[in-house]
């Protein structure tokens, strides 16, 4: 009875596993850029003020600023939609120098969640102090740009000094094509070498080579967190997202 | 062409094949491990950080409800457990029970409004829900890792390779069975 249940229980998780990860993949917006006002509230000079900022702290810092607004993160709660999205989109530069800021209307939420390479100078406290002092007395009127407009600013003015590379470097590939080449060379001198003259031969090692080649593929490449579905575009950092990847740190309240 | 060199040629390329094959899964094998390794040491940094600030956190509600003496006690055994507990398992276990003895610390701030509008308990209270919310991350990528090795190492061909080389399939890291359990609605 008991290990029944158990096995149960497993399979009710994996299938919620499931569930949750496919989900994530399917329902996000495409990216619009620094500002991206889906919930269709903020006032333009905030908005204007928050895309300049996120121009300037690209360019001149490498640090990848994203603002979002969404009247729901239903089915997902706020703060695991904020981790998704982050990642999903690839805020940031390679060294993961993003900073993202999610207010969702309905549920009356704001999450700030910054990359791997913000956590140092901004800890998840200090997220919280800025929401606290720059947002909240915005957003409990309504003010959501000018409430996100001031945390920007002050996110800024903490983040000043930092630098980031936006540009990832090159990862060479064809070490595997290389030392293969190699291989199929030494083969064929060995078959040289024996008594056989080297006639029609040299034709069958090539077609021993060809065949390998197709097994080459299917080999998994890349870094050790490759594998995940998560971060996003790799090596092209078009205007603040450059493939950094966030760990689901940050603070978030509740207005 | 002899008939017997023709023969020798096909045996060899089959056996080059063969062996390719192998040692491609084989690398498989050792890059899918490498990553549930990978993934789990990023659970356990988290755990760890959890872990570190609590002293902190008890010391300042402590400052405000220095009565509360069982409640610390709690959190103290339970968070000693875990830094104590040395495998995958028990460390996921061990995490349970901090989770719990954590809670009911946080509660006790629901009494005392002084400690509630503390600078550095309100900062240490986001701390430690971004290390819980980084936790969750990170096990929703080990889980994910977890799935992609037990179902490639239970598929044949490489069924056969992942027992000759003694592998086995590893535990998910489950959440707290009380976050998963859905509520009986009575009509």
């Amino acid at each position: 009875m008991r290990s029944s249940r158990r096995i149960l229980r497993s399979s009710i998780i994996l299938v919620l596993i499931l569930l949750l990860t496919s989900s994530v993949i399917a329902a996000f917006p495409a990216r619009q850029g620094f500002v991206n006002d889906f919930a269709n509230v903020l006032d333009q000079r905030s908005k204007a003020e928050m895309q300049l900022l996120g121009e300037k702290l690209w360019s001149e810092q490498g640090i990848g600023l994203a603002v979002v607004t969404v009247s729901t993160t239903s089915p997902l709660d706020p703060k695991e939609y904020t981790t998704a999205l982050f990642n999903e989109w690839g805020v940031g530069g390679p060294d993961d120098s993003g900073l993202i800021m999610v207010l969702a209307v309905a549920e009356g939420a704001i999450e700030v969640e910054p990359g791997y390479g913000l956590e140092g100078v901004l800890p998840d406290g200090l997220v919280g102090a800025v929401i606290d002092q720059e947002g909240m007395p915005h957003f409990k009127n309504q003010a959501y740009g000018e409430g996100l407009a001031a945390m920007a600013v002050a996110y800024a003015n903490i983040l000043a000094g930092e630098e980031f590379e936006i540009v990832e470097e090159q990862e060479g590939g064809s070490g595997w094509f290389l030392s293969f080449a190699i291989f199929v060379l030494i083969i064929i001198l060995m078959r040289r070498q024996r008594r056989y003259p080297p006639g029609g031969s040299g034709g069958v090692g090539g077609g021993g080579g060809s065949g390998r080649t197709v097994i080459i593929p299917r080999m998994p490449r890349g870094g050790g967190f490759g594998s995940g579905g998560f971060g996003g575009g790799g090596s092209r950092p078009s205007g603040g997202f450059g493939g950094g990847r966030s760990g689901g740190g940050g603070a978030g309240r509740r207005f | 062409m002899k008939k017997g060199t023709i023969v020798l040629i096909v045996i060899a390329v089959v056996i080059l094949l063969l062996g390719s094959s192998v040692v491609s899964r084989y690398n498989q094998l050792v890059e899918l491990e490498e990553t549930v390794d990978a993934r789990w040491a990023q659970v356990e940094n988290q755990l760890q950080r959890r872990a570190d600030l609590i002293p902190n956190l008890v010391n300042t509600v402590r400052g405000y409800a220095s009565h509360e003496e069982q409640v610390f006690a709690d959190v103290a055994d339970a968070r000693s457990r875990l830094l104590g507990a040395t495998t995958p398992e028990a460390q996921m276990e061990a995490n349970q029970g901090l989770d719990s003895a954590l809670g009911r610390l946080l509660a006790i701030s629901e009494a005392y409004p002084e400690l509630k509008a503390d600078t550095s308990f309100i900062r240490l209270q986001d701390e430690l829900a971004g290390t819980e919310n980084r936790i969750a991350t990170e096990r929703m990528r080990f889980n994910e890792s977890v799935q992609t090795w037990n179902t490639t190492i239970r598929r044949f061909p490489m069924n056969m390779v992942a027992s000759i080389l003694g592998r086995e399939t590893r535990a998910f890291f489950e959440a707290a069975p009380g976050a998963l359990e859905v509520p009986q609605v009575q009509f």
